[in-house]
């Protein structure tokens, strides 16, 4: 495991989850490891971030929490974007958007 | 609803936390058994699948903290485990705890009693809306920075100022006669005669009625109106509010009430709460000088001057106006207001430059914030050699994943209640305090008029109380709090005692000795310096004889008499108490000595003097007496004689001065048969008869000039009978009584009790008060001191066992050892009382140019003081290292 320590900027941690979330129902290793995947090794999310991250979201109601069985039928807490987790990451993934627009044009500037 | 959800998120952590924690738990051990399995999956084997898995999670324990952290409430979830936790640790040690609070509350309550002292003299606004626009005007001369202006002054100030919404003026307040109806006897209350506008200008709306109208204070003696004070109204008329428009008789003059001052106005005065406010033109019924012309006269001084700064203006801009217009007065009437100034004073100046008393609260102030120093340094160190107690506790802690900021905040907690608890036993004490104050009310006020000590636990005094609590808390537990949460964990674990003798540690904790040290030696030096003080200035002693005197006051102004009638009334008064058996002589004075009310002024130019230019005159206090004064209280005529009955008003004026005025203005020479001009240097000449011995008049401080004139030739209205009886002086009650009745039946009696009685409350139970209070903070100072002391050298003694077994194991012998850690006390004590010593020294000239000007270092206290600290410090380190140097080697080196 080598993948560029990069720290996740604030509020990027959220979108990645609520995006890795969008594809379905997981548990929090599935979603480490598709976060992983899905930015190409550059995110390693531990679980010190992970945990605290999935209950405040779960607190905020974006997500829902519920106990099921694990592929290798373990019992395992799964998590599932709800409406309201869908609107914020619509609306983060907006914001993210401009960011990086706007950091990509300033970038460009000369 | 986002906000519905994290409510519900709330009160689920806060209700069910055990069945969160649960879920929790089983979630990250579920998510470590799952990487587990995918490690293994990746063809690790078992043992080194746990080990990785172990790795990346990084701590079931410290994942679990941190979801904690991040849940909502955490932050209040976290503050009732500290407080819980605090609660529980500090009952552990109940007997540690109860030392502490108690320390603490001795310092609060000292300070928050003694501040109440300085708010109420200095700082304590008036009463009024936006009381910081309204500013003092003041005459100046060379004598005094605050004085007095007359009627005609105070007109021309308000008409030809620009820099004020209004300009009051008040006269002191003073003994009316007040009765209901017309045949009844008059009883004394506190009436102030106040401009017209005062009401208006200050913005206090009256509760009942109305203030007075602009019309009611332009012509002299027209319009009778009368508005009560709330306590007044409250005791005199039930609080009945049909009392405006009813007729009440002051001074024997009918007055319509027109109007309640409301209860948020007690008046602008600091001790006294007027019972009558009366407009400046109803002067006459209430003029105290008899001899001058209330209206006309320039220098008829007796107005206290307010005003209301406007909003735009600056007071740098009002004093220069105010004092052109003085300068203006100068030109234009050269003889009566020569060398006088003004000034434009805020109410701190004001309340600093009128009365000097502020100052012993100011001291009272540092002495008892000294105690609360005291009191902290005592703590800290407590909580320190606990902090070094639990080292092992919060070094597991640490390693358990515990922050160190929220270690730091939970030892924070304990000190946070410990001083909250100090804090409000601190109120309490205070209050109890300034009940005590209140209870010698009449002993510190011996008079008739409506006048009470201030003092009073407000919402000032108790924010103060919170803050110094606050304060204590962070003095107290920061210190111990940074440096036990600042461990090196391995060493922490491994070794029994975390102790790493750093320097800095000893020298954390040897200032705290230090400190002690130098702290009680500055209380006691105070407290024994103000206790000294006084007994010194007891023992002098006044020059007069005190005892088999009875005192009694009468002021016939109270049933209309005029001047003619009044000195007749006091002629035929004297003429028939010296007829009354048992009275072996009698006395009239204007003012007792060593009385409440101030004495007359006097301004003079020695005959033959010729003045500085920039100097009208000079000035003293003096006293008006009849023939039988000196007698009476027993004081010597050094030269010439005394007054006689010969010294009518018709015959060439005399007067007699003390020996200090004679020896002042006529060193070498004799005083008697000289003459003083009145006023100035074109003023009526008056003879010098006799030269009496100097007393003490009004206060026990330094010999001040003194001038003395016979009441037929400078008539007063209001005057002191003094009787020297051969037996009790109680038995010639009812002979003046009835003396008094077959002159006037009308007339009442004030103020008639022993004099001995009245001097002791006057002169010596207040001081007494006084040196209670310094000797209760000196002596609690002492007691914390102590105890402190003994502690931290026991304490730093103690965690040397170790140390002291190596050394004995090695061939120290016991005297060796004694030596070595006495010695360390004995350099910490002393290091303490050279600084303690010059602390003192410093407190001392600030307290003897302050109240004293005894001068002089008190080396008695210090001989008594000094070494008694020296020996409980010496006692402190040898208890323990006695106890250390017997227990055998062997021993002392497994001791923890």
């Amino acid at each position: 495991m080598s993948p560029e320590q990069t720290s996740l900027l604030q509020g990027t941690l959220d979108l990645l989850i609520l995006k890795s979330l969008r594809a379905g129902e997981m548990h929090g290793l599935g979603i480490s490891r598709r976060v992983e995947q899905i930015t190409g090794g550059t995110f390693v999310v531990k679980p010190g971030s992970l945990f605290p991250a999935l209950h405040r979201m779960e607190e905020e109601g974006w997500i829902t929490a519920f106990w099921g069985e694990s592929e290798n039928n373990r019992r395992a807490k799964y998590y599932r974007l709800s409406k309201a987790g869908l609107k914020q990451l619509e609306a983060e993934t907006k914001r993210w958007s401009r960011i990086s627009l706007a950091i990509g044009q300033a970038l460009e500037a000369s | 609803m986002p906000l519905l959800v994290k409510a519900r998120s709330f009160l689920r952590n806060l209700f069910f936390i055990r069945r969160v924690d649960a879920d929790l738990d089983r979630e990250v051990h579920s998510h470590l058994e799952m990487l587990i399995e995918e490690k293994m999956r990746a063809g690790m084997a078992a043992a080194e699948a746990r080990r990785a898995a172990r790795i990346e999670l990084g701590g079931v324990e410290q994942v679990k903290e941190q979801v904690r952290d991040s849940r909502t409430g955490a932050f209040l979830d976290s503050l009732v485990q500290d407080f819980r936790f605090a609660i529980r640790s500090l009952r552990r040690t109940a007997g540690l705890t109860a030392f502490v609070v108690i320390t603490l509350a001795l310092g609060i309550g000292m300070t928050s009693a003694t501040f109440s002292m300085v708010d109420a003299l200095i700082f304590r606004p008036y009463p009024v809306p936006h009381p910081s626009n309204v500013v003092s005007l003041a005459g100046t001369t060379h004598d005094s920075k605050i004085e007095d202006f007359s009627y005609r002054e105070y007109l021309d100030i308000r008409d030809n100022t620009k820099s004020y919404d209004g300009v009051i003026a008040c006269a002191d307040m003073q003994a009316v006669g007040y009765s209901a109806e017309a045949d009844v006897t008059p009883r004394i209350k506190g009436g102030m005669m106040v401009s017209g506008n005062f009401f208006r200008v200050l913005g206090v709306e009256p509760r009942l009625g109305r203030g007075f109208r602009p019309d009611e204070d332009q012509v002299p003696g027209r319009d009778a109106v009368v508005v009560l004070g709330p306590d007044f109204w409250r005791h005199e008329f039930a609080g009945d509010a049909s009392v405006v428009g009813k007729t009440i008789r002051l001074n024997g003059t009918p007055f319509t009430v027109i109007g309640v001052a409301p209860d948020e106005f007690p008046g602008l005065l600091v001790f006294g709460h007027p019972d009558l406010y009366m407009p400046l033109a109803m002067a006459r019924v209430f003029s105290t000088d008899i001899g001058k012309n209330f209206f006309e006269d320039r220098d008829d001084r007796e107005l206290n001057v307010k005003a209301r700064l406007k909003a735009d203006a600056n007071l740098q801009d009002a004093r220069n106006e105010l004092a052109l217009l003085a300068k203006g007065f100068e030109r234009d009437y050269p003889n009566l207001t020569r060398s006088r100034g003004a000034a434009v004073y805020t109410q701190f100046q004001t309340r600093t430059t009128e009365d000097q008393n502020w100052k012993f609260g100011v001291v009272f102030v540092i002495l008892a914030l000294a105690v609360l120093l005291v009191a902290c340094t005592n703590v800290a160190g407590l909580l320190l050699s606990r902090a070094r107690e639990r080292a092992r506790e919060i070094a597991v802690r640490l390693a358990l994943g515990a922050g160190r900021l929220r270690l730091i905040r939970l030892l924070l907690t304990e000190s946070l209640i410990l001083a909250t608890l100090g804090g409000l036993a601190g109120i309490a004490i205070g209050y109890g305090v300034i009940e005590w104050f209140h209870s010698k009310d009449t002993i510190i006020f011996a008079t008739e008029l409506p006048v009470a000590v201030p003092f009073q636990m407000d919402k000032r005094v108790l924010l103060l109380c919170v803050g110094l609590s606050v304060l204590s808390a962070f003095l107290c537990g920061l210190a111990p709090a940074l440096q036990s949460t600042r461990v090196d964990l391995v060493n922490a674990l491994k070794s029994a005692d975390v102790e790493v003798p750093g320097r800095k540690r000893l020298w954390g904790r040897n200032m705290l000795v230090v400190a002690q040290v130098a702290m009680s030696l500055m209380l006691l030096t105070a407290s024994f310096l103000m206790a000294r003080g006084f007994q010194h200035d007891l023992m002098v002693g006044t020059g007069f004889t005190k005892d088999h005197l009875l005192m009694t006051s009468f002021d016939p102004r109270l049933i209309q008499y005029n001047a003619t009638q009044t000195q007749q009334f006091y002629k035929l008064l004297a003429e028939r108490m010296r007829e009354t058996p048992g009275v072996q002589s009698e006395a009239l004075t204007q003012n007792i000595p060593m009385g409440t009310d101030d004495f007359d002024g006097l301004t003079f130019v020695p005959d033959g003097f010729t003045m500085p230019p920039d100097r009208a005159n000079f000035a003293s206090t003096m006293d008006t007496i009849d023939e039988g004064y000196f007698a009476t209280l027993g004081i010597p005529i050094l030269r010439g004689r005394a007054f006689l009955t010969t010294d009518t008003a018709d015959a060439p004026r005399v007067a007699i001065v003390n020996a200090h005025f004679a020896k002042h203005y006529w060193p070498g020479g004799d005083a008697v048969g000289k003459h003083i001009r009145l006023d100035n240097s074109a003023g009526v000449p008056v003879e010098i008869v006799g030269v009496a011995q100097t007393i003490k008049y009004q206060t026990m401080s330094d010999p001040i000039d003194f001038v003395y004139m016979p009441l037929a030739q400078r008539p007063v209205a209001r005057m002191v009978l003094i009787l020297r009886s051969s037996g009790d002086p109680l038995q010639l009650l009812q002979p003046v009584k009835d003396a008094v009745r077959s002159v006037d039946p009308n007339l009442p009696l004030l103020h008639t009790q022993v004099y001995e009685e009245y001097y002791l409350n006057q002169a010596v139970r207040g001081p007494e008060i006084a040196i209670d209070l310094v000797g209760t903070m000196g002596a609690v100072g002492l007691f914390l001191a102590i105890a402190g002391l003994y502690g931290l050298v026991a304490y730093n003694v103690s965690r040397r066992t170790h140390e002291i077994g190596i050394r004995m194991a090695l061939g120290a012998v016991s005297s060796d050892v004694l030596r070595l850690v006495m010695g360390k006390g004995f350099v910490l004590v002393g290091i303490g009382t050279g600084m303690g010593l010059v602390m003192g020294f410093a407190l001392e000239q600030l307290m003897n140019s302050m109240l004293f000007n005894s001068g002089g270092v008190d080396v008695v206290a210090y001989l008594i003081v000094v070494p008694s600290l020296f020996l409980v410090a010496m006692l402190a380190a040898y208890v323990p290292a006695r106890r250390a140097c017997r227990i055998a080697p062997t021993q002392a080196l497994r001791y923890e």
